[in-house]
C-alpha cells in the first residue's frame, strides 16, 4: 500500500469548512428574511451602492420638500383668505361711496365707513401666520402697514401738510368752505396720488418690501410664494379710505369738494376690487403650482421607494426557502459527520 | 538451509514487523497533525531473510508548492478584506449612517426647511447643527483613517518581527535537515518541522524554494529577493509613531529590497505584509483624498461671493480662510481641518442670520441688502450649489465633474466596489487554499483506516513468525530428545 486516496484529517477538515460556510450563509439569509433587504448592501451592490444611497437621500429630500410645501400652502391659503376679506372691505366702501358721491349720506356715516375700511385694511394686512407677517414681502418681522387712524400717524400728517401747502389753510379752517370741486380734483390728482403711488407710500404707509419670499417647491423649482402689501389694489383701497376718512371728518370743507372726493374714492374702490381680484388669482396660481409640485413629488417618492426596493430588496419567500435549505443541509451534514465518525475500522477490530 | 536459518529468518521478520508497527503507531498518533507527512517503511528482502531497509516520508512537491502559493494569496487578501471591513465601520458606520453622504443629505433638508421659513432662527440653528454633523463626520472619518493607518503600521512591525523569528527557526530546522542528511540518519521529523515553518512564512510573504545538495533549502520571495540562504536575510521595517493625511509610510525591506504593495480590490498582494502595506498607503490614502475633496467641495459650495470681491469661506471654513481652496486641486488633510464658521455658529457666539443674509466676511458680502427677515434667495442658492457639478481632483480616484453631494455618494460606491471585490476574492482564495491543503493532505496525510488494516497484516505476520519460532523450537526439542 503506497497511496491513500483520502486522509483522515482531510475528511474532518472538509466537513468543518463546509459547515462553517453554511453557517455564515445561514446568518445572512436569516437577516435578509427578517429585514427584506440584502444583509450587507455594500457587499451585495459593490459600486452600485452609490445608486442606492443617492435614491435614499433624494427620497428624504423629496419628503422634506413635501413637508415644507405644506408650510408654503398654509401661508398661501391664509393670504388667499386675507385677500378675500380685503375685497369685502373694498366692496363695503364702494357701496358707501356710491351713496356719498350723490350727497345722500351724512358726513359722519361717510367718515365712519372710510375709517372702517382703513381699520380693516390695517388689521388684515398686518395678519401674521407662524410669526411671519403675511404681506410684508421678505421683511416679515415688521408690521407691513402703519395705522392711518393712530395718533401721530405720519401718513395723516403728510396728507394734512399737502392740503396746507396747496390751499394755504387746513381742511378744518373756515376758508375750506371755498374749495371748489375742480380745486379738490386737482389736489387729489397732483398731491394725494403721489403719496400712495409715489415715494410717499414706502415712506409713510408701508414697511413691506417689494421683494417677495422665494421658496423651493420642488427639487429644481423655486417660485415667489407671498403677496406683498405694496400692490396697486391695496394702495387704491388705502387712498380711497384715507381720503374719505380725512375729508369727511372736516365740518368746514365745502360739500362739493367732499362729493368730488367721494366720487374719486368710488372709482378707486372699484379699481381696488378688480386689482385685488387679480392678486387673488395670482395667489391661486401659485397655490396650484405648489400643490402640483407636491403631487409630482409624491409620485416621485413612490417611484424612488420602488427603485430602492428593486436595488436592495430581497424576495422574502426566496430568503425563507434559502434558510430552510441551509438548515436541512446543515442537519444532513451533522448526521453524516456522526455516521462517518462511526465508520471506523476500529469498531470492527476486537 | 537449516533449522537455525529458519529461526533467524523468523527472528528478522519479528524485528521488521515491530519496526513497521512502530511506524504505523507513529502515523496513527499524528493522523490529525496537518504538518505531518505519512511515513512508509520499505521492506527489502535480503539473502538470509527480510529486513526493513528504510523509512520514507510521503511528499508531493507540486501540491506543496501550490498550497504555499494559495496560502500567500489568501493571507494577503484576507488582511485586505478584514481591514476594509474595519474601515467601513469606522468611517461610514453601520449602513453608512455616519458617512459624510448621509450628513450632507441631512444638511440639505435642514437648509430646505430654513429656506422655507428664513425668519425662524431655530431652523437656522438646525442648519448649523446639521453642518456640525457634516464637519464631525469628516473630522472623525479623517481621525479614524489615520488611526487605522497607525494601527496597520504597528501590525506590519509585529508581522516583520514574527517573520524574522520564523526565519531564525527555519535556520535551525534547515541545519538539522542538512546535518541529518549528511550523516544518513532519518530526517523526517526535521523535514516536517521545516515544511510547517515554510507554510507559516508563506503567510507573510510569497515564497519559492530551491533545494540544493544535502536537502539544503534556499527561500526567495516570489519576485526573487533572497529570504534565506544558509542564514536568514534580515527583514527590516521602521514604524511611524503617527500618521497624517498625504504622508506615505515606510517600506518593508527584505534583504534591503523594498517589498511591493498589493494593488486592486482582488489584490495581487501575496502574503500578509503586502496586503497590510496596501491597506496603509493605498486604500486609506484614496479614501482620505476623497474625504478631503468632499470637504473642499463643501467649503466651495458655501463660499460667500460678491461682485469685485474674491470668494471667501462661508458656513464651512478651514485653516487657510478666508480664502477658499484652489478649484480642482486636492488639499491633503482638509477633511481634518474643516470647521463651522464661528461667525455663524450661535454656540460660539456667532449670528446664524449671517448664513441667510451673507456678510460673514464683512459688509461687502451682504446679499440681503433690504434686510428682510424672510430673505431666502441665498439659502436656496446654497442648496442649489450642493447639487451643481464642480471639478474634483482626479487624484482621488472618482469621476472628476459631479456635484459635491453626488461625489460623497460616489465615494461610498467606490469603497464598496473595492470591498465587494475583496470579499469575493477572499472567498475564492480561501476556498483555493482549503482545497490545496486538502489535496496535499490526501497525498501526504494519514488515513487511520489504512494504517489499521496494515496493522492487521502486521499482526498476522507477527503471529505467523512467532508460530514458526515455536514450531522450530519443538522440532529442535524433538531432535534433542532423539539424541538423548
Amino acid at each position: 500500500m503506497k497511496t491513500t486516496a483520502v486522509s483522515s484529517a482531510a475528511i474532518s477538515n472538509a466537513m468543518r469548512y463546509s459547515q462553517s460556510r453554511m453557517q455564515v450563509d445561514l446568518v445572512k439569509a436569516q437577516k435578509e428574511m427578517d429585514t427584506g433587504r440584502v444583509a450587507d448592501v455594500g457587499l451585495a451592490l459593490g459600486s452600485r451602492t452609490t445608486q442606492s444611497i443617492t435614491f435614499a437621500r433624494d427620497l428624504d429630500r423629496l419628503n422634506g420638500i413635501v413637508d415644507s410645501n405644506a408650510l408654503v400652502t398654509s401661508r398661501l391659503s391664509s393670504t388667499q383668505d386675507a385677500l378675500g376679506q380685503l375685497t369685502d372691505a373694498a366692496q363695503a366702501l364702494l357701496g358707501a361711496m356710491a351713496t356719498a358721491s350723490s350727497g345722500d349720506m351724512t358726513d359722519a356715516v361717510a367718515r365712519d365707513s372710510g375709517k372702517a375700511a382703513l381699520q380693516s385694511l390695517t388689521a388684515i394686512l398686518n395678519t401674521s401666520v407662524n410669526g411671519e407677517y403675511l404681506f410684508a414681502g421678505t421683511n416679515t418681522d415688521v408690521k407691513p402697514i402703519n395705522d392711518f387712524t393712530a395718533a401721530g400717524s405720519p401718513a395723516k400728517a403728510a396728507l394734512d401738510a399737502a392740503f396746507l401747502a396747496r390751499f394755504g389753510f387746513t381742511q378744518t379752517d373756515p376758508a375750506a368752505a371755498n374749495v371748489t370741486a375742480a380745486d379738490m380734483d386737482n389736489f387729489i390728482t397732483n398731491d394725494v396720488m403721489p403719496q400712495f403711488f409715489g415715494s410717499g407710500w414706502q415712506a409713510n404707509w408701508s414697511n413691506a418690501t417689494g421683494q417677495q419670499i422665494v421658496s423651493r417647491i420642488a427639487l429644481n423649482e423655486t417660485t415667489e410664494t407671498s403677496i406683498t402689501a405694496n400692490n396697486d389694489g391695496v394702495k387704491k383701497l388705502a387712498m380711497a379710505a384715507a381720503m374719505v376718512n380725512d375729508f369727511f371728518s372736516s365740518s368746514t370743507l365745502s360739500s362739493e369738494a367732499k362729493r368730488t372726493a367721494a366720487s374719486r374714492a368710488l372709482s378707486l374702490a372699484g379699481e381696488a376690487v378688480s386689482d385685488l381680484g387679480q392678486t387673488q388669482s395670482q395667489a391661486g396660481l401659485i397655490q396650484k403650482r405648489v400643490s402640483d409640485a407636491t403631487d409630482r413629488m409624491n409620485t416621485q417618492v413612490d417611484l424612488f421607494k420602488k427603485h430602492i426596493l428593486d436595488i436592495e430588496g430581497v424576495d422574502p419567500y426566496e430568503a425563507a426557502n434559502r434558510v430552510n435549505d441551509l438548515m436541512s443541509h446543515i442537519q444532513t451534514s451533522f448526521a453524516l459527520t456522526a455516521r462517518i465518525q462511526q465508520l471506523s475500522l476500529l469498531n470492527f477490530l476486537t | 538451509m537449516s533449522l537455525s536459518s529458519a529461526l533467524s529468518i523468523a527472528q528478522s521478520s519479528l524485528q521488521t514487523t515491530s519496526r513497521q508497527t512502530a511506524v504505523v503507531s507513529r502515523n496513527v498518533a499524528d493522523a490529525s497533525n496537518p504538518d505531518y507527512a505519512r511515513r512508509i517503511v520499505h521492506v527489502v528482502s535480503t539473502d538470509p531473510g527480510a529486513r526493513a531497509a528504510q523509512i520514507q516520508r510521503a511528499t508531493n512537491d507540486q501540491l506543496f508548492r501550490q498550497n504555499l502559493g494559495a496560502l500567500s494569496a489568501w493571507a494577503g487578501q484576507s488582511a485586505l478584506y478584514d481591514g476594509l471591513d474595519q474601515l467601513d465601520l469606522a468611517v461610514n458606520g453601520v449602513d453608512n449612517a455616519s458617512s459624510a453622504s448621509a450628513a450632507i443629505g441631512d444638511l440639505q433638508q435642514a437648509l430646505q426647511l430654513y429656506a422655507t421659513s428664513p425668519s425662524n432662527q431655530n431652523l437656522g440653528t438646525a442648519v448649523i447643527d446639521a453642518a456640525r454633523q457634516v464637519v464631525r463626520s469628516l473630522n472623525d472619518g479623517t481621525d479614524a483613517i489615520q488611526k487605522f493607518r497607525t494601527d496597520t503600521d504597528g501590525q506590519i512591525a509585529t508581522a516583520v518581527g514574527e517573520l524574522n523569528g520564523l526565519l531564525a527557526q527555519f535556520k535551525d530546522a534547515n541545519t538539522a535537515v542538512v546535518s541529518g542528511s549528511r550523516s544518513g540518519t532519518d530526517v523526517s521529523d526535521a523535514l516536517d518541522q521545516r515544511d510547517a515553518l515554510l507554510k507559516k512564512i508563506a503567510e507573510y510573504v510569497p515564497v519559492s524554494t530551491v533545494t540544493r545538495a544535502d536537502n539544503d533549502m534556499v527561500i526567495t520571495t516570489a519576485d526573487g529577493t533572497t529570504l534565506f540562504e544558509t542564514i536568514p536575510r534580515s527583514v527590516s521595517f521602521q514604524p511611524q509613531a503617527g500618521y497624517t493625511a498625504g504622508v506615505q509610510g515606510n517600506a518593508v525591506y527584505i534583504d534591503n529590497v523594498p517589498l511591493a504593495a498589493g494593488t486592486g480590490g482582488n489584490t495581487d498582494a501575496g502574503g500578509k505584509l503586502a496586503g497590510l502595506v496596501q491597506l496603509r498607503d493605498g486604500v486609506t490614502g484614496t479614501m482620505q483624498a476623497q474625504l478631503d475633496e468632499i470637504a473642499r467641495g463643501l467649503i466651495t459650495a458655501f463660499a460667500e461671493t460678491a461682485p469685485a470681491q474674491p470668494n471667501a469661506a462661508g458656513l464651512f471654513t478651514w485653516s487657510g480662510a478666508p480664502a477658499i481652496p484652489a478649484a480642482g486641486t486636492l488639499v491633503n488633510g482638509l477633511a481634518g481641518q474643516i470647521r463651522i464658521n464661528s461667525a455663524m455658529d450661535p454656540s460660539a457666539g456667532g449670528d446664524v442670520t449671517l448664513l441667510r443674509d451673507g456678510g460673514a466676511n464683512g459688509a461687502a458680502y451682504m446679499a440681503n441688502t433690504t434686510g428682510g427677515a424672510s430673505y431666502a434667495d441665498l439659502l436656496i442658492a446654497y442648496g442649489n450649489k450642493l447639487n451643481e457639478p464642480m471639478a474634483f481632483s482626479p487624484a482621488a480616484g472618482i469621476n472628476a465633474s459631479v456635484s459635491v453631494s453626488a461625489y460623497s455618494a460616489s465615494a461610498i460606491g467606490w469603497f464598496e466596489g473595492v470591498r465587494k471585490q475583496a470579499s469575493t476574492a477572499a472567498d475564492a482564495k480561501e476556498a483555493l487554499s482549503t482545497r490545496t491543503a486538502e489535496a496535499l493532505s490526501n497525498k501526504t496525510g494519514v488515513n487511520v483506516d489504512t494504517e489499521l488494516s496494515l496493522l492487521l497484516d502486521l499482526e498476522h505476520t507477527y503471529q505467523a513468525s512467532a508460530r514458526i519460532l515455536t514450531s522450530v523450537n519443538q522440532m529442535l526439542d524433538s531432535l534433542m530428545e532423539a539424541v538423548r
